[in-house]
């Protein structure tokens, strides 16, 4: 009897998913385009609003509310393949230990986010920073944000995601679980990326505040995810 | 007392009961089966045989009662027991993007094969499928996903095969393809079939079931069994005992 090995399975969910995404880039167009579109409605929404009204006030907020909705997006593309024929029986009868299963979603789900985020940025930046007064601190800790809100996003999102993918109106189930339980993260994540757009004294340490919670917020939510993970994808 | 499971015993189940809400799929199913026998399972839409094979595969948990296939409980021995078995069903379990090798390459990395290439490639030539390995799953004919469906089922050699509606769908070359694989593996494996094709089940099988409302309404050996009598049995059963 061959023996099954939780690392090389993990690496065969995660490069299935990999090259699956590749070939059909439904994620990654789905999410890309609703960013897209997103920022353009942003930018008619303040077209009136004057060279006076600073953008970078209103742009953390901004930018999580897009990234939050477009994530939803991402993560219900996510089970749907497996869903497809049947395929998540193939998986589940295989010898593999379900949080194996939960982390190689989990670790997909959150590459195909911070894709999309990190070719977001550099668009939103362009469209509402144009000739005005650019980050107050290092861009890079807006890269911390976004890998750590991103974490914990993809984590509640993949659990909720195959809590919801065989009901009806999985769409409307996953915003409605999914939005409350997001509420701490995205005010940390919103909080975080304001101090470090904004700059000025005190926003460094600021910024640690926020990020403490983020990541508190993350260690919680994967600990639960992956606890209820075998009773939730099982039998 | 809780009973052993024997070890000569392929398939053992005892008192299994599997309810969805109020509704029993399945209420209180004992049989057994030997180890390298052939069962055909029989009975209506919405007996409960899917409920059943999806118990003895792992895939659902008994709300009472017990099941063990090869020894192995389905609840506390379920991940060594899936080294064991295969399931082909009339959904072909395989992902439409992915190429032909690529499916079976992953599943293969699923149960931790030593050499998954080699495997890869002689099942593929088994069922006939070597020259559209490099194609996407989801160009394939009925036919020809069930052949690569056989494929997979068949990657780590199980010792048990289940078998949900397998012909269902297919055209005669699948079909020949098919009875050419279980006969080939017939005498090293033990099989479980639910048919809706009452002859062709009876010509496979060394043990018949028939299912109705959940419950065992007849369970023979072959060599025991009057066809016509059967034949009846049957008939009384479909559109009448539908749970």
């Amino acid at each position: 009897m061959a023996k099954s090995n939780s690392w090389r399975q993990f690496k065969a969910i995660l490069r299935k998913d990999l090259v699956m995404e590749l070939r059909t880039k439904e994620m990654i167009t789905s999410m890309g385009l609703y960013a897209l579109l997103t920022m353009v409605v942003y930018q008619i929404a303040l077209a009136e609003a004057g060279d006076s009204f600073d953008v970078r006030l209103v742009m953390p907020g901004l930018i999580w509310v897009a990234f939050i909705f477009m994530s939803m997006l991402g993560l219900n593309r996510s089970f749907v393949h497996e869903k497809d024929q049947g395929c998540i029986d193939a998986l589940l009868l295989s010898p593999v230990d379900r949080p194996v299963i939960f982390f190689a979603k989990f670790a997909g789900n959150l590459l195909f986010l911070m894709v999309v985020e990190l070719l977001s940025l550099p668009v939103f930046s362009f469209l509402f920073l144009q000739g005005r007064e650019g980050f107050g601190n290092p861009v890079w800790l807006v890269g911390v944000v976004l890998l750590g809100a991103s974490i914990g996003i993809s984590g509640v999102g993949t659990l909720l995601a195959t809590m919801t993918v065989n009901t009806k109106g999985k769409d409307v189930m996953l915003a409605v679980l999914f939005v409350p339980i997001m509420y701490p993260l995205l005010r940390a994540a919103v909080g975080a990326t304001f101090a470090a757009v904004i700059g000025g004294p005190g926003t460094v340490q600021a910024f640690w505040l926020y990020m403490a919670w983020v990541a508190g917020f993350d260690v919680i939510m994967v600990a639960i995810a992956y606890a209820l993970y075998e009773f939730v994808i099982g039998v | 007392m809780e009973e052993t499971p024997r070890n000569d015993l392929a398939v053992q189940v005892r008192g299994l009961t599997r309810a969805f809400g109020v509704r029993k799929a399945l209420n209180d199913v004992s049989f057994e089966l030997p180890t390298g026998a052939f069962l055909s399972i029989f009975g209506p839409n919405g007996a409960g045989k899917t409920t059943l094979v999806k118990v003895l595969t792992t895939l659902l948990n008994p709300s009472k009662g017990s099941a063990s296939v090869l020894g192995c409980d389905v609840v506390s021995e379920a991940v060594e027991l899936r080294h064991r078995i295969g399931l082909i069903s009339h959904n072909p379990l395989l992902y439409p993007d992915l190429t032909a090798e690529e499916n079976l390459l992953f599943f293969a990395e699923m149960y931790g094969l030593d050499d998954p290439k080699t495997r890869v490639r002689e099942l593929l030539g088994d069922v006939e499928l070597d020259h559209r390995r490099l194609d996407v799953v989801s160009t394939f004919s009925r036919g020809m996903l069930q052949r690569l469906s056989i494929a997979r089922a068949l990657l780590h050699k199980p010792d048990v095969l289940f078998l949900d509606e397998p012909y269902s769908g297919l055209d005669p070359h699948a079909v020949d393809i098919l009875d050419g694989l279980i006969a080939q593996i017939r005498g090293d494996h033990t099989f479980v079939m639910i048919s809706h094709d009452l002859d062709k089940g009876l010509e496979l099988c060394s043990h018949a079931l028939i299912l109705a409302n959940g419950k065992v309404v007849l369970f023979e050996n072959r060599d025991d069994i009057d066809v016509e009598q059967f034949r009846k049995t049957y008939r009384a059963t479909v559109g009448t005992g539908v749970a």
